[in-house]
C-alpha cells in the first residue's frame, strides 16, 4: 500500500542534474523548480493555467508545471530552459528568437521556448497553423506573437 | 494562490485507489489536475488526500471492439484521443478534445476529469450526452454502468460520488455527429455549445445553458424542427459576464442547428 | 486666434555618422533571456527573507470594525504582520496631485478603518514560506460593516450615492473646463450638427505578464532600505514614498533589472512598497512581496474609463469638421494614485490629428468603488483619440461621406508641421495623409467591396475601418499644474552616465527601467556612433539603481519617451566623453588641435596621420591610473554624467495653453473583420499597422513595439474588461475570464512605416511604444461598416465582445438613438 503523506523526498533529473529534497505534498512543481532547485528561468504569470510561462518538458511532455504537484514528479526527467544552450551556445530556436526579435521583456520567454522546442521535436517542419496552434497555451504581451511564429518557422527544417 | 496542506497518495492499482478514497471523506482523485489544482490553489476546494491516478495503466487505454464499441478509459488524456487511431472511428471525439485550451492541457488533461468535474461550460458532457455514452463506475462493494442521463447530476456533481472511481467510458458505434461551439477566443472557454448525433434519430445536447446537458430530440436536422426543438425546452441559461441569458439561449438555439446540420452532412 | 506658444527651437542636429544606428542589431539583452538568466523581482533572493501575503478586502465598500492578527501571529513561521492602523501611525499619508476635493484623500499604504474597493490591501502578513503566509492570512480575523458600493460613475454624484471619502464629502475628485477657440462661430459656421449622446472608453490595462513585486532590505545602522522590485517609474515611487515614510528620499535605493512588462502598470506600486518597507524595518529581515494575478486584477493600475456625453461636432456637408464640444466623464477608482493627471494629460493630444479649431471639453472626475485607476498604455490619450475616432468615423457614416476622404480633408497636413494645436501643443512633424495611403495600400482596400462579397456568400458581414492616433511622448510635467497650480513640477529629465575605465571599458548607466524596449541595444548604438567603436565595445548595464547616481527626479521608462530622454542623455553624455576623449588625446599626441582629432576603430586619432592613434584603453589607463604630469588644469574624467532636459516652458495656466509633449509619433492603421451574424462572433481578418516615430535607431524594436501594441488593442477592443457587478464584485478577475490574446487568435498582419525626424530631439527621433490604441480605434471602424446596411448600429464603445455586437444587429435602434443630425 502505497504512503499516505503529507510531504516526501522528490528525486528529480532536471537537465541531466539529479537533485533531492523533501517538499510538501501541496508544493506546485513550478515553486519547487525555482524555490528549492534556484532553477529561476521558468516564470509563474497567473493563477489560472491559462498563461503558460511555467511550461516545461517532464518525462519528454509539454505541461504546465503550476498544474503539477512537485510529488506527482517524483522520479521524472525535466527539462527547463536552462537546458537549451549547449556549453554556452544557444539552440537554434533561442538564436532564432533573437534574431527575429521574438522576445521583448523576456518573461514569457521559457514558457514559449519550451513548447516550441516540444513541437519541433515532435514535429521538424510544421505548418504555420500548427505552430499557432502548438504555442497557444502561451500568453505573451508584449510581441503580439508574429514574430515568435517566424522565429519558430526559421528554426524549423 | 496556494493550496492549503494535503496528503498525497500515488496507489499502484484501482483498488488501492478506491481503498484510500473510501478512507476518507475529503479523498479526492487527482487525474490531468488541469481543473483540481487550481481550485486548489483558489482555495475553493481543499481535499484532505489527494489520490493520483496517473500511475493507474488499466485506466488509460482506448479499444475499439468488432462492433464499433469505443471504450475509452477515464485517465486517456486529450491528447492520447487525438492521436488515437482507435478512437478515429468515431472522428468527433478527437475534433472536440483537439479544440479543449492548448497542448499543456490537453498532454494531462483527462476525458475522466472533464466529465467528472462536470463544469458546464466543459466540451464533453454535452458530447457524450449526445453520443449515447455510458460511465462505468468502480467502487469498493462493485461496478455499474450509468447512462449519461444519470452520470451528469449537477454543477461539478456526477454519479461518481465520494469513494468512487469513474473508470471508463464506452461509446457506441456511429459517425454522424456534430460540435458547434462559441468560444472565448479561438480554443477558448465555451460560452455556449451544443452537440449533436444522428444516429437513426437525432439526439442534440446543450452545453452551458444549466447545470448539466439538455438533450432534445428533434423530429428531424432541418432547421426548423432542431429550433423547436431547442425553444420547447423553455431554456433560462445564467448570466454572467460573457453572456446574458437571453443571449446564451439564443446561441444555443444558432449552435444546436449548425451541430444538427454538421452531424447530417457527415459522411 | 490663439497667441503662438513658444515652440521648441528646432535642435540643429549634429548627428553622428550613422553606422550603427538606423540598424536592427542583435539586441543585447536576448542572450541572458533565451536562456532563462534574467534577473525579475521574483528570482531575487535572500536568506532569511520573509514571503508577504495581502489580506485583502471581500467588499467594495465596508468599515473595518476590528482586525485580530493574533491567531495568524501564533503560527511558527509566522514573523509577523502589519495593519492600517500601525501604517498610520508610522506614516503620513500620500502625496494628493488634486485640488480639494480630491486634495482632501487620505491615502495610506493599508486600508485605515474603510475599505473601498475589493481586493483593498487590508493587512499585511509575513512568514516563513509563500505558502504559510497564505495559511496564515486565512486566520487573520477582520470584521466589517458592509456599506452600499459606487459602481457607476454616472451615478456616483447622485443625491444619496454612498461617499466613498468622508475627507472629501464627495465623490467628485476634481473639474475642470478646456475650452479654446470660438465654439459660437463654430457652431454657426457649421452646416450641420452631429449630436452624440453617449461614448463610452472602458476599463481594461494591459496585463503584463509578470505582476508587481519586491524584495525590500533595511540596514538599520544607516537607516537605509534597497528595493529591488519592477517598479517602472521610481523617480515618482520615492517622491511618494519618502514624505510618507519621513524619510529622506536617498534612502530609498531602487534596483531593477529585468521587468516582466510594464506598461504604465507597474507605476503605482508605491503602496505595497511602503508597506515592505516598513515590515522589513520592523521584523528585521528582508521582505518578499510577489503579487498574484488575481491581485493584480482586482487592485492594480486599470485603465481610466471614460464617457463623453452630450457631445457636439461642428460639419460642414463636404465634412470639414469646425468643432466640437463635449463631457468627459472619468472614472477614477477608489483612490487617486496618479490622478487626476488624466485629467489633463489627454490634452496633448486634443484635436487628435485633425484640424478643428473650436474645441470644448468638460472634465469631471469622481471616485468609486473599484481598483484605483493609474496609467495604462496610451494613458488617457487613447481615451481621447478613440473619442476623436469616433467622431469622425460617426459623422462620416450619419453624412454618407467617405471615411477615408473624411480623413483625408481633415487631417493635419505634413506641410503645416510643426503645428500648433489649439491649446499650444506644437505637433512636430508628420504625414498623416501619406501614413493613410500606405496603410490601405498595405490592407489592399481597394479589394475590399469584392471581400464583402465574398463574405456576405459565406453568410457572413465583412466591415473595414481606420484608426487613426497619436503617440505623444516627452511630458512636459508642468500641466500638472493645469490640475493644481500648487505642483512644483514642470519639464521632464533624463540621465546618463558614460564612462571609459582603465582598460579601455566603455560603460552607460541609464536612469531608466526598461521592460522589454531594448534600453540596452539602442544606447549602446549611440554611443557606438559617437565613440567610433563597435556596439559590442559598449557595455550598457542592465536595469537601474538608484546607488549609481544616474537618475533624477523623472526617472525611468514610461510615456513613450526613452528614444528622445533616454538616448538624448546618452548622446549627452557621450558627446562629453568624446569631447574629453579628444582633449585628452590633444595633449597625449603632442598639442595637436582636437578639430584634427576623430574617434576611430576604438582609438582617438589625428585625422590625416590616423597611425598616430591612442587606443581608448590607453586614456583610460592614464586618467585612472597614470596621470602624473597632465596640465593641471585638464578638466578630463572619462566619467561623465549628463541631464537631458527637454526645451519647455511653465504652460499658461489661465488659457490652459502650452506645449505639453515634446514629439508626436503617429500610427494609422487598418483592420478588416468578419461577423457571423447569428452569433455576433466575428474576427479580424485582416490588418495593417502604419507607423511614424522619426528617427528610428533599430526598426525592428520599434516595428515590434508597434505589434505589441497592435495586439492589445485588439484584445481590448473584442475581449478585455474590467467588468464590475452592481455590487462592486469584478467578474474578471484572472486570465480565464480576461481573455487576451492568444496565438490562435491573431490576425495576419503588414506593417508599414515611415520616418518624419522631429526637429526638436538631439537624435531626430519621437518616443513610441505606447501607440494610442489604434486598433481599438480601427476595429470599432471596422464593426461599423460592417454593420452598414444591416441596421446602421453606431460603436458607441470601446468594448465590443460578441454579445455587443449581436445586439448591434438585433437592435440598431438602441444605439443609433444615441446619435442625432440636426441643421446647424
Amino acid at each position: 500500500m502505497g504512503a499516505v503523506a503529507s510531504s516526501q523526498t522528490v528525486t528529480v533529473t532536471v537537465n541531466g542534474v539529479e537533485y533531492e529534497r523533501e517538499v510538501e505534498a501541496r508544493k506546485l512543481l513550478i515553486h519547487f523548480v525555482r524555490d528549492d532547485l534556484d532553477l529561476t528561468g521558468s516564470h509563474i504569470g497567473c493563477d489560472t493555467g491559462n498563461c503558460g510561462a511555467c511550461s516545461l518538458i517532464v518525462n519528454g511532455q509539454l505541461l504546465k508545471s503550476c498544474m503539477l504537484l512537485a510529488v506527482q514528479a517524483d522520479g521524472a526527467t525535466i527539462e527547463t530552459v536552462e537546458g537549451l544552450a549547449e556549453d554556452g551556445e544557444l539552440a537554434a530556436l533561442q538564436q532564432s528568437f533573437s534574431d527575429h526579435h521574438a522576445l521583448q521583456c523576456g518573461y514569457c520567454t521559457p514558457g514559449m521556448l519550451m513548447s516550441a522546442t516540444a513541437l519541433l521535436r515532435a514535429n521538424p517542419s510544421p505548418s504555420d497553423d500548427e505552430i499557432k496552434k502548438a504555442l497557444q497555451g502561451n500568453i505573451c504581451r508584449c510581441t503580439g506573437y508574429w514574430n515568435i511564429f517566424e522565429a519558430v518557422k526559421a528554426a524549423s527544417a | 494562490m496556494l493550496p492549503r496542506e494535503v496528503e498525497y497518495a500515488k496507489p499502484a492499482s484501482v483498488a488501492e485507489a478506491l481503498t484510500i478514497l473510501a478512507g476518507s471523506d475529503g479523498a479526492r482523485a487527482l487525474a490531468g489536475g488541469q481543473t483540481l489544482i487550481n481550485v486548489m490553489k483558489a482555495r475553493a476546494a481543499s481535499p484532505d488526500v489527494l489520490v493520483d491516478l496517473n500511475g493507474l495503466d488499466d485506466l488509460k487505454g482506448i479499444e475499439l471492439g468488432a462492433d464499433g464499441t469505443l471504450t475509452i478509459g477515464a485517465m486517456a488524456t486529450y491528447t492520447d484521443v487525438v492521436g488515437s487511431a482507435e478512437a478515429r472511428a468515431r472522428p468527433i471525439l478527437g475534433e472536440v478534445c483537439s479544440q479543449i485550451a492548448d497542448v499543456q492541457v490537453r498532454n494531462r488533461g483527462t476525458i475522466g476529469g472533464n466529465v467528472c468535474s462536470n463544469d458546464p461550460t466543459n466540451h464533453l458532457p454535452p458530447l457524450m450526452a449526445a453520443i449515447g455514452a455510458r460511465f462505468t463506475i468502480a467502487s469498493q462493494s462493485g461496478e455499474r454502468t450509468v447512462a449519461a442521463s444519470e452520470f451528469f447530476l449537477g454543477v461539478y456533481l456526477t454519479a461518481a460520488g465520494p469513494g468512487e472511481l469513474l473508470t471508463k467510458i464506452t461509446i457506441p458505434a456511429g459517425k454522424h455527429d456534430g460540435f458547434a461551439a462559441v468560444t472565448l477566443g479561438a480554443d477558448g472557454t465555451c460560452i455556449a455549445n451544443a452537440a449533436a448525433s444522428l444516429n437513426g434519430s437525432l439526439r442534440v445536447a446543450l452545453g452551458c445553458v444549466d447545470a448539466v446537458p439538455i438533450v432534445v430530440q428533434p423530429s428531424s436536422s432541418d432547421e426548423a424542427s432542431v429550433r423547436e426543438a431547442v425553444r420547447g425546452v423553455g431554456l433560462a441559461p445564467p448570466a454572467d459576464v460573457h453572456a446574458s441569458s437571453e443571449y446564451r439561449a439564443h446561441l444555443a438555439e444558432v449552435l444546436a442547428v449548425r451541430a444538427a446540420r454538421q452531424a447530417a452532412e457527415r459522411i | 486666434m490663439s497667441e503662438t506658444t513658444i515652440a521648441p527651437s528646432p535642435v540643429e542636429i549634429k548627428a553622428p555618422e550613422r553606422k550603427w544606428a538606423g540598424q536592427s542589431v542583435p539586441r543585447k539583452e536576448d542572450k541572458r533571456l533565451t536562456q532563462g538568466e534574467g534577473v525579475f523581482v521574483d528570482d531575487v533572493k535572500r536568506h532569511g527573507m520573509g514571503y508577504v501575503h495581502f489580506v485583502r478586502s471581500p467588499y467594495a465598500h465596508a468599515h473595518i470594525t476590528s482586525i485580530d492578527v493574533s491567531k495568524a501571529e501564533e503560527i511558527s513561521g509566522v514573523y509577523g504582520t502589519m495593519t492600517g492602523e500601525e501604517v498610520a501611525a508610522l506614516t503620513d499619508p500620500f502625496f494628493q496631485l488634486s485640488t480639494p476635493p480630491g486634495a482632501h484623500l487620505k491615502d495610506y499604504a493599508l486600508a485605515v478603518g474603510k475599505v473601498r474597493y475589493l481586493g483593498e490591501p487590508v493587512v499585511a502578513v509575513v512568514a516563513e514560506t509563500r505558502e504559510l503566509a497564505r495559511d496564515a492570512s486565512e486566520l487573520v480575523e477582520v470584521e466589517y460593516e458592509p456599506l452600499a458600493a459606487v459602481v457607476d460613475a454616472r451615478k456616483a454624484q447622485d443625491e444619496g450615492a454612498a461617499v466613498l471619502h468622508e475627507d472629501s464629502g464627495t465623490n467628485l475628485m476634481w473639474e475642470g473646463v478646456y475650452e479654446w477657440g470660438d465654439l459660437d462661430a463654430a457652431f454657426a459656421e457649421a452646416d450641420k450638427i452631429v449630436k452624440i449622446e453617449e461614448l463610452h472608453f472602458h476599463r481594461f490595462n494591459s496585463t503584463p505578464l509578470e505582476c508587481d513585486g519586491a524584495l525590500v532590505e533595511f540596514n538599520p545602522g544607516t537607516g537605509q532600505w534597497t528595493i529591488h522590485t519592477n517598479n517602472q517609474f521610481p523617480g515618482f515611487a520615492q517622491i511618494m514614498m519618502g514624505p510618507a515614510m519621513r524619510t529622506g528620499l536617498d534612502k530609498l535605493r531602487f534596483v531593477t533589472q529585468d521587468i516582466g512588462g510594464g506598461f504604465g502598470n507597474k507605476i503605482t506600486s508605491h503602496p505595497q512598497l511602503v508597506v515592505c518597507c516598513l515590515l522589513a524595518r520592523k521584523l528585521k529581515r528582508p521582505v518578499q512581496w510577489t503579487e498574484w494575478r488575481t491581485d493584480f486584477h482586482l487592485s492594480m493600475s486599470h485603465g481610466n474609463e471614460r464617457w463623453f456625453r452630450d457631445t457636439e461636432v461642428a460639419v460642414k456637408n463636404d465634412g470639414t469638421l469646425l468643432g466640437f464640444r463635449t463631457k468627459a466623464l472619468d472614472d477614477a477608482g477608489a483612490w487617486l494614485r496618479y490622478e487626476p493627471l488624466g485629467g489633463v494629460i489627454w490634452a496633448q493630444v486634443t484635436p487628435g490629428v485633425y484640424k478643428w479649431r473650436h474645441i470644448r471639453l468638460d472634465f469631471t472626475q469622481v471616485a468609486t468603488n473599484k481598483a484605483p485607476c493609474s496609467p495604462n498604455r496610451g494613458y488617457s490619450r487613447m481615451q481621447h483619440l478613440w473619442f476623436t475616432e469616433r467622431v469622425i468615423d460617426i459623422v462620416a457614416h450619419e453624412l454618407g461621406l467617405d471615411p477615408i476622404e473624411v480623413r483625408k480633408r481633415n487631417y493635419i497636413k505634413a506641410e503645416d508641421m510643426p503645428y500648433e494645436t489649439p491649446n499650444g501643443c506644437v505637433y512636430d512633424s508628420g504625414d498623416y495623409a501619406a501614413m493613410l495611403d500606405l496603410a490601405t495600400d498595405l490592407i489592399g482596400w481597394d479589394t475590399i467591396e469584392a471581400r464583402r462579397e465574398d463574405a456576405a456568400a459565406r453568410g457572413k458581414l465583412l466591415g473595414a475601418g481606420i484608426g487613426s492616433t497619436l503617440d505623444s511622448g516627452t511630458n512636459n510635467f508642468g500641466q500638472s499644474r493645469m490640475i493644481n497650480p500648487e505642483l512644483q513640477f514642470s519639464g521632464n529629465n533624463e540621465v546618463a552616465t558614460v564612462k571609459l575605465d582603465i582598460f579601455g571599458e566603455i560603460v552607460v548607466t541609464l536612469g531608466t527601467t526598461p521592460q522589454g524596449q531594448g534600453h540596452e541595444t539602442t544606447a549602446s548604438q549611440v554611443v557606438a556612433d559617437i565613440l567610433g567603436c563597435s556596439v559590442d565595445d559598449v557595455h550598457v548595464r542592465a536595469g537601474h539603481d538608484s546607488y549609481w547616481n544616474s537618475h533624477a527626479g523623472f526617472s525611468g521608462t514610461y510615456a513613450s519617451q526613452f528614444a528622445v530622454t533616454g538616448l538624448g542623455a546618452v548622446k549627452g553624455a557621450t558627446d562629453m566623453l568624446a569631447e574629453q576623449i579628444k582633449r585628452l588625446g590633444s595633449v597625449i599626441l603632442g598639442g595637436v588641435p582636437e578639430d584634427a582629432l576623430e574617434l576611430a576603430e576604438g582609438t582617438v586619432r589625428i585625422k590625416d596621420n590616423p597611425e598616430a592613434a591612442l587606443p581608448f584603453m590607453a586614456c583610460g589607463a592614464i586618467i585612472n591610473a597614470n596621470n602624473a604630469g597632465l596640465p593641471e588644469d585638464l578638466d578630463v574624467t572619462l566619467n561623465c554624467r549628463y541631464v537631458y532636459r527637454p526645451p519647455f516652458q511653465v504652460p499658461d495656466l489661465e488659457r490652459k495653453f502650452g506645449n505639453l509633449t515634446l514629439t508626436y509619433a503617429a500610427q494609422i492603421h487598418a483592420a478588416v473583420v468578419e461577423i457571423d451574424p447569428e452569433t455576433g462572433h466575428y474576427e479580424v481578418v485582416d490588418y495593417a499597422a502604419v507607423d511614424d516615430c522619426g528617427v528610428r535607431i533599430h526598426p525592428q524594436i520599434v516595428e515590434g513595439q508597434v505589434m505589441g501594441a497592435t495586439a492589445q488593442a485588439l484584445g481590448a477592443a473584442m475581449h478585455e474588461s474590467f467588468e464590475y457587478d452592481e455590487d462592486g464584485n469584478l467578474l474578471t478577475p484572472n486570465f480565464y475570464d480576461y481573455h487576451v490574446p492568444h496565438a490562435l487568435d491573431m490576425p495576419p498582419l503588414q506593417t508599414g512605416s515611415i520616418e518624419s525626424a522631429s526637429p526638436f530631439t538631439p537624435l531626430g527621433t519621437k518616443g513610441m511604444g505606447e501607440g494610442g490604441g489604434a486598433g481599438i480605434h480601427a476595429v470599432c471602424a471596422a464593426v461599423q461598416d460592417a454593420l452598414r446596411g444591416h441596421g446602421d448600429a453606431i460603436v458607441h464603445d470601446s468594448w465590443n465582445p460578441y454579445q455587443r455586437v449581436w445586439e448591434m444587429l438585433e437592435h440598431p435602434e438602441r444605439t443609433r438613438e444615441l446619435v442625432q443630425v440636426v441643421d446647424a
